[in-house]
């Protein structure tokens, strides 16, 4: 009776360690999909991400981990091929005579992946609870041109028949197309999700190349393809989307063969252990991320335009590029990136590519300037990476290296920070842009409009003239010459100093193919066209 | 004898009552700290893309202006009828996050207890057995060290030395990815799941993941259990008793591992409990480090997305649990020890 229970429970930890033990000498290879026991691998391809899942339904949703999931499920009108820069029919061609009315007609026989018709109910459906929903944390203020959010006004989408939906916007608009391929713009079936409410995120159906076979929150992404597709069928069965927390955990992942592919987003140190490493290739491709530095005018010191035409000459980007990001960012020359139809290298041609300290103090002396200049850079720990504390350090060792500046860097956590940053409580501040599409309007618009998020009393009648005539437009000559004219002037006023650009970088496995054509600047990661040797 | 089991029910009752307030002021601290911090969850979701005014009109919509005893009265009648509600960052029912990342930390923490337990009181036994020797030295030596490492720093060099210069052991997650499709969950705990199914290659792998987290955290726990079983083993083999059964003739080994271990075990029983809330904590960082996904990793995430629903329900949950876990403890204590009454 004394020693029974004692030795009982003795037996039983034993047996544990015992059973933990026999399954450690299950050899030393590390789980893969073909190592795996018991389990199925043709055409299974994993894909490793830090991003995170917001909601799947697409009225809930405006973040990228959301969208890129999104992206394999549902379809839009109009996509972006890859390799391609503008919208291209997908479910729909669209038409328009004055980029105010849109007419589209849906291709023949569509249908969801659960069988049911895809009609212009559907579209309107889609479009209308989107804005009805005016979800939180959703993308309906993309759909302005249409109907503010939360008012949604009949007879702005039509449907004169099954097959044809006409959009009445209450402006011209020939950003439009691309506002059709957006997150924004996913068609869902009216018959399965509820009108006034967030579908749940398992229980998701659309008519993409992927049908989702199984969401565990935080954990796991499981995609089939989707055997009545319209289009192309996938070139692979199956995508298992794994999420880490930490890009450690991801690097060591992708090392141990883990996951087949690990995309977004790894440290510039991790990058560059990788590189070089067997089995491994680290693939790069243009992107549109970017940071910048925003000076509020109407604060001091960068109310006064000498002020920021001298720290944008002693910016020296090359520093952060190479000290910072390892080579893995590139110097970015104007708020709309390179890549996109209407990029010009402004800065670079107006305060050179390297620090220019002699002009700067000129600059600075004809406006009476007393040196050195005190400002104060806020930055965020939380929201823009580990490295933003070096890159800021590096920005305030050029300003002060310069002797014309003596920078004051403070920082705080991101709900704070915005809060402060868009109500004149920051002088400068550092930010970030991800695009919401690929044209050059999505940065003119977002940073130089009177309206702007930014809120950096930046007020100039010639660019807002100049985004209403290239949003009016759909000649691209135009457009083009409107976005290199606003650059000009964002490059004169310098309210916003333009910093680096992101370069899409993934690391995968020997065997996998296709990820490279699709690390294109529509950030879009095609799943249906990568390929994994068996 | 009818006097000491009324003894023991008031005394657990009375302990249970104690823990009603314990249980609110946890609630009221977690609900004031979360909204006296700047921020909310829509502007570190859109913050960065939207004007102030479309911030703000969201923020409203989304009732986060409300007045704090409107929503301080909604949540406490929520937590008493166990309706968590849904998080704010990322629509799930807390249930279903309390449910799904509960039992993976249920199964890390469970595993890192039988590991400390195992690990602290057979080393604490040898190290006591064999006092002021070598192995002695080396015992209490590896305690120190172990419980002083932190557990990220253990957690990394684990996965640096068994993952991946051996490649023994996987380094993060519950499974491989295709096991954790294909496994049919029940109850969300991997390794029950497995022996439900009978799919014993999937329970070979669910155990592989298994073995880094849960060894590093059970040996940072361990190292209390070590130190501890030494000490008492060392006073209790000081006892009367022992001396009688020496007298007796009785084999050392039998004094040692029959009588004396036996009444060295009480305290640890005690401490078992003071370490679940300590081995809950240390999942967190435990967690993050090997990809785990628990509730302690979902609550860091909740918590950077200022997701005050989601936070209060894990914090919630937490601190029932913990209590529950130390009611019980003092429970079995006083069971086991009949000299612990109030």
């Amino acid at each position: 009776m004394s020693t029974r229970p004692f030795a009982s429970r003795m037996l039983v930890l034993v047996a544990v360690l015992a059973l933990v033990a026999a399954a450690c000498d299950s050899g030393g290879e590390t789980p893969t999909d073909e190592g795996s026991p018991g389990t199925s691998t043709g055409g299974t391809i994993i894909h490793g991400t830090t991003d995170t899942i917001v909601s799947l339904d697409p009225a809930g949703q405006y973040d990228f981990g959301s969208n890129q999931i999104s992206q394999q499920v549902y379809n839009t009108l109009l996509e972006v091929p890859e390799g391609e820069t503008t919208p291209q029919p997908a479910l729909a061609d669209c038409v328009t005579d004055d980029s105010m009315v849109y007419t589209c007609t849906l291709q023949d026989g569509l249908t969801f992946s659960d069988g049911s018709e895809l009609t212009s109910e559907d579209v309107a459906f889609s479009f209308q609870r989107n804005i009805e929903i005016d979800d939180p944390a959703g993308a309906c203020s993309l759909l302005a041109s249409l109907a503010a959010c939360g008012k949604w006004k009949d007879g702005v989408i039509e449907t004169p028949d099954p097959q044809t939906v006409v959009f009445n916007l209450s402006a011209p608009d020939a950003v439009w197309p691309f506002i059709l391929t957006t997150s924004a713009a996913f068609i869902v079936p009216s018959d399965v999700f509820p009108a006034d409410e967030l579908q749940a995120d398992g229980e998701i159906v659309g008519s993409g190349r992927y049908t989702l076979a199984q969401y565990r929150a935080g954990e796991q992404v499981v995609l089939e393809a989707n055997e009545s597709f319209w289009g192309d069928p996938p070139l692979n069965d199956r995508v298992i989307v794994q999420y880490f927390d930490q890009s450690s955990a991801l690097k060591l992942a992708i090392e141990q063969g883990d996951v087949d592919i690990a995309w977004r987003t790894l440290t510039p140190t991790d990058v560059s252990s990788l590189q070089g490493q067997e089995g491994l290739s680290v693939l790069t491709g243009p992107g549109g991320e970017i940071r910048y530095l925003v000076f509020n005018t109407s604060l001091e010191p960068g109310n006064e335009l000498a002020v920021r035409k001298a720290a944008a000459m002693v910016l020296d980007r090359q520093a952060i590029v190479d000290n910072v990001y390892e080579g893995t960012v590139d110097p970015l020359w104007s708020m709309v990136p390179a890549g996109f139809a209407g990029h010009i290298d402004v800065f670079k041609d107006v305060y050179g590519e390297t620090p220019d300290v002699q002009g700067a103090e000129q600059v600075l002396k004809d406006a009476g300037v007393s040196t050195p200049v005190p400002i104060e850079i806020w930055w965020t720990p939380t929201h823009y990476g580990d490295a933003s504390a070096d890159e800021y350090a590096e920005i305030q060792r050029s300003f002060e290296e310069s002797g014309l500046f003596t920078v004051t860097l403070k920082s705080t956590e991101w709900d704070r920070y915005t809060e402060a940053a868009f109500t004149d409580q920051y002088p400068s501040y550092q930010l970030g842009w991800f695009p919401d599409y690929v044209d050059g309007d999505n940065y003119v618009a977002s940073f130089y409009s009177s309206s702007s998020f930014l809120n950096d009393h930046f007020d100039s009648k010639e660019v807002d003239d100049l985004i209403a005539t290239e949003r009016a437009s759909t000649d691209q000559a135009e457009r083009e010459a409107a976005f290199e004219r606003i650059q000009e002037i964002g490059a004169a006023e310098v309210p916003i100093i333009p910093v680096w650009q992101g370069t899409q970088l993934a690391i995968v496995r020997d065997g996998v193919e296709g990820v490279q054509a699709t690390l294109d600047p529509t950030y879009i990661f095609r799943y249906w066209g990568i390929t994994k040797a068996s | 004898m009818a006097k000491q089991s009324t003894s023991l029910r008031a005394y657990l009752l009375t302990r249970i009552a104690l823990a009603i307030p314990m249980l609110l002021i946890l609630l009221t601290l977690v609900f004031f700290l979360m909204r006296v911090a700047p921020g909310d969850p829509i502007s570190a979701a859109l913050g960065g893309r939207l004007t102030q005014e479309e911030l703000d009109r969201r923020r409203a919509e989304a009732g986060y202006d409300r007045p704090l005893a409107v929503q301080y009265v909604d949540y406490l009648g929520d937590v008493a009828t166990l309706n968590f509600g849904e998080t704010i960052v990322d629509n799930r029912p807390v249930t279903e996050v309390i449910v799904q990342n509960g039992a993976a930390t249920l199964e890390l923490t469970l595993t890192a207890m039988l590991i400390a337990v195992g690990v602290g009181v057979s080393i604490g036994l040898v190290a006591g057995r064999h006092r002021d020797t070598s192995v002695d030295f080396a015992g209490r030596m590896f305690g120190i060290v172990i419980y002083a490492a932190p557990v990220f720093f253990l957690g990394f060099l684990a996965q640096l030395v068994f993952g991946k210069w051996l490649g023994w052991f996987p380094t993060s997650g519950r499974a491989s990815p295709i096991v954790t499709f294909e496994l049919e969950t029940k109850t969300n705990l991997f390794i029950v799941d497995s022996i439900i199914s009978g799919n014993w290659s999937a329970l070979a792998d669910v155990l592989r993941h298994l073995v880094l987290p849960a060894t590093v955290l059970g040996l940072v726990i361990g190292g209390v259990f070590i130190r501890l079983v030494r000490v008492n083993l060392i006073q209790t083999l000081k006892g009367d008793y022992i001396e009688a059964a020496r007298a007796r003739g009785i084999e050392e080994r039998s004094v040692v591992y029959h009588h004396a271990f036996k009444n060295a075990l009480v305290p640890v029983i005690t401490v078992i409990g003071l370490q679940f809330a300590l081995l809950l904590s240390g999942a967190v960082l435990t967690e993050q480090t090997f990809n785990w996904p628990g509730i302690g990793s979902e609550l860091v995430r909740y918590l950077d997305n200022r997701d005050y629903i989601a936070v209060q329900g894990i914090i919630t949950f937490t601190g029932i649990v913990v209590i529950f876990v130390s009611v019980f403890i003092d429970f079995v204590n006083a069971w086991v020890d009949p000299r612990v009454r109030y």
